[in-house]
């Protein structure tokens, strides 16, 4: 479950002081897909980087089993990300001089993974996402949908608790896009995990549990979600 | 993130960027390279100065000369010192030398610890010939037990003879034998004129030597030796028979001075020295020769050094470029949760690596490029089957671990950009 309470980020100062994200409170239980919609600009990225620890807002918590993420020190914030998180960018950032493998294998290297146990779950990963044949192909040579794939792989290879998608599908053709999309909701259907999308694509929110709806740093509407403190 | 795994990306990441790896590597293989063989021509040098002056000196021996007055003050006049300016006796800086006479033999031979002193008697002899052959110009120099001789044909094992000599290979070929070991047992003459006579009339003698050896060419002897080599009663003999009478007679520039142990020479230098003679010890002919080494090896290794310096500022720009070339990468590698120590060790390796890599190249090619050259090397200069250049394997690895140690030093700058990037400013696609 994550627990996000009153978090508010400002960038710049005085005069030049921009709200990014004001004072938002929501909660996420576990086994949950959510989209938090919004035009860009919104604040959409930044709240998903606030909840993800990359961030740190000046106010507010943002509490992941228990524990403020905001309060951690930075080697356990990047450790939290390292076990508990992964991400998948609209531009896949992967790594195209490398194989298959090697981009795979790189979280689970960075969560100290022992090598004996590395390569299983690496194959299993690239499996999920049918790319057991990609293996020793270096990134550079597959498909705009195979690289998407290669990220769901690299994303989903430590069996994180949590995934944060940001505009997952941004750069594929609605048939790409939509190959893509079914293998992240198979995922999180079937490990219980928390899935946060970041989109503008109604069609994918659509097909979460939740929605968030984000405008000018607030939340302007959120469906599907248990709503804190309504006793009315 | 496990050091291993950091250390294997590290290389993979060169491995992706070859050509730029390779380049700046060279860079410090031309320090490495320079510094090498530096090395190996000091260590080289050192162990050839080592052998010559072992092989020509004694440990036990000091080559003792009598303290002139002091070089620029101007003396005072002794009319007692056996003293002689002119050509037979001036020194080539123009200051009369000072003789060692009997006297001072005398005394010297009174020190503690001084087992024998022997004059440099160093007889003006005419020529060496042996039945049926040309005469030839000689010099006869004195057989020292102590100083390693090493001999194309015969030996002698501390047992000369006064009536035996050595010869060098060169005037065995001269006198016409046709191999060293022909020569050995044959009888050569050594011819000698008085230089004072009674009545002016020259008085020519031949002295009849066997040959009991004969000393091949090498590298570790110096010009002077080696040509022929008597028993000191015997070079005493000719000296004897060409000086007596003369007004140089039994007057020397130089005497050696035995000791009974090497330990001992250092200490007899010191007495020596209160007692108004200068002597050189082995130790002291090494050092003087070591210092012209130090020297030259010095300059070399600053060549290095400068490359070495020059090749920093190309890891620092190889370095510093790579990082902004994989912002995006280091911002990913941060996302997925590696800290800010693993990023900067990273690039830290990195750096390491090119340092390993440019040390190898270039120590490598100086001891696969010197080992093929010595022996070309010891051609040109003469020094028989001596060779110049000896690498040794912790020098060499030295070299190397000190490269990939200046590398880590200049990687830092740029591995500590990489660990504080900001990873969000880093993945922003825009």
């Amino acid at each position: 479950m994550i627990n996000v309470k009153n978090i508010t980020k400002t960038y710049g100062r005085k005069q030049n002081a921009f709200v990014a994200i004001d004072n938002l409170t929501f909660k996420i239980p576990s086994r949950t897909t959510v989209a938090i919609l919004g035009k860009s600009g919104s604040g959409k990225s930044t709240l998903m980087h606030a909840m993800s620890g990359l961030d740190r807002p000046e106010k507010g918590k943002v509490i992941i089993d228990g524990k403020d993420i905001l309060r951690l020190k930075d080697r356990a914030v990047d450790a939290f990300r390292a076990n508990k998180m992964s991400f998948i960018f609209q531009s896949f950032f992967i790594q195209a001089n490398e194989s298959c493998f090697d981009n795979v294998s790189l979280p689970l290297e960075i969560a100290k993974v022992p090598r004996s146990q590395r390569r299983a779950k690496v194959d299993a990963a690239l499996a999920a996402v049918e790319l057991s044949d990609k293996r020793k192909s270096r990134a550079r040579d597959l498909s705009g949908g195979q690289k998407q794939r290669l990220a769901i792989a690299r994303a989903i290879v430590n069996e994180p608790e949590i995934i944060f998608a940001d505009e997952p599908t941004g750069n594929l053709d609605s048939v790409t896009g939509a190959v893509v999309e079914d293998f992240l909701f198979k995922y999180a259907h079937d490990k219980g995990a928390i899935l946060i999308i970041v989109t503008h694509d109604p069609d994918l929110a659509a097909k979460c549990d939740a929605r968030i709806e984000i405008q000018d740093g607030t939340i302007s509407k959120m469906t599907g979600l248990p709503m804190e403190g309504k006793k009315k | 993130m496990r050091t291993t795994d950091i250390i294997r990306r590290a290389g993979r990441s060169l491995r992706q960027a070859k050509t730029r790896t390779l380049l700046t590597s060279l860079a410090i293989g031309v320090g490495a390279f320079t510094i090498t063989i530096s090395l190996a021509g000091g260590q080289g040098g050192r162990d050839y100065a080592d052998a010559i002056v072992n092989s020509n000196t004694d440990v036990r021996e000091l080559v003792v000369t009598k303290e002139s007055e002091d070089t620029g003050a101007i003396a005072e006049y002794n009319p007692e010192a056996p003293q002689v300016t002119g050509p037979a006796g001036a020194s080539p800086f123009g200051d009369s030398i000072e003789f060692l006479g009997l006297s001072d033999l005398d005394a010297i031979a009174g020190i503690d610890n001084v087992t024998d002193v022997t004059p440099n008697y160093s007889p003006a002899v005419d020529y060496v010939t042996t039945e049926g052959e040309k005469k030839y110009r000689a010099t006869v120099s004195t057989f020292s037990p102590g100083v390693s001789l090493e001999y194309a044909a015969g030996g002698v094992n501390n047992d000369l003879a006064d009536d035996e000599i050595v010869l060098s290979e060169d005037y065995a070929k001269a006198l016409g034998f046709s191999t060293p070991a022909e020569a050995v047992g044959e009888v050569v003459q050594i011819g000698a004129t008085k230089q004072r006579t009674l009545f002016s009339v020259p008085q020519r003698e031949e002295f009849g030597y066997t040959v009991r050896g004969v000393s091949s060419e090498s590298g570790l002897a110096f010009r002077s030796q080696g040509s022929l080599l008597v028993t000191q009663e015997a070079t005493k003999g000719l000296y004897e028979f060409v000086s007596e009478g003369s007004p140089n007679y039994n007057r020397f520039i130089v005497a050696s001075v035995r000791v009974a142990e090497p330990s001992q020479a250092e200490e007899t230098k010191v007495t020596l020295e209160e007692a108004g003679y200068t002597a050189q010890t082995a130790a002291d002919l090494l050092g003087t020769v070591n210092t012209f080494i130090n020297v030259l090896l010095g300059i070399l290794l600053g060549f290095g050094a400068l490359a070495v310096l020059t090749s920093i500022f190309g890891i620092v720009n190889t370095q510093y470029i790579s990082v902004l070339e994989r912002t995006q990468q280091i911002g990913l590698m941060k996302a997925l949760g590696m800290s800010q120590a693993d990023v900067g060790k990273l690039f830290t390796f990195e750096a390491a690596w090119i340092g390993f890599l440019g040390g190898a190249i270039g120590a490598g090619l100086a001891v696969v490029g010197g080992t093929i050259a010595n022996p070309y090397i010891s051609e040109a200069l003469g020094l028989g089957d001596i060779f110049l250049l000896i690498f040794t394997p912790v020098q060499v690895l030295g070299v190397i671990v000190g490269l990939i140690l200046i590398s880590i030093v200049a990687g830092i700058m740029p591995a500590r950009k990489a660990s504080k990037l900001d990873p969000i400013e880093a993945l922003r696609t825009e």
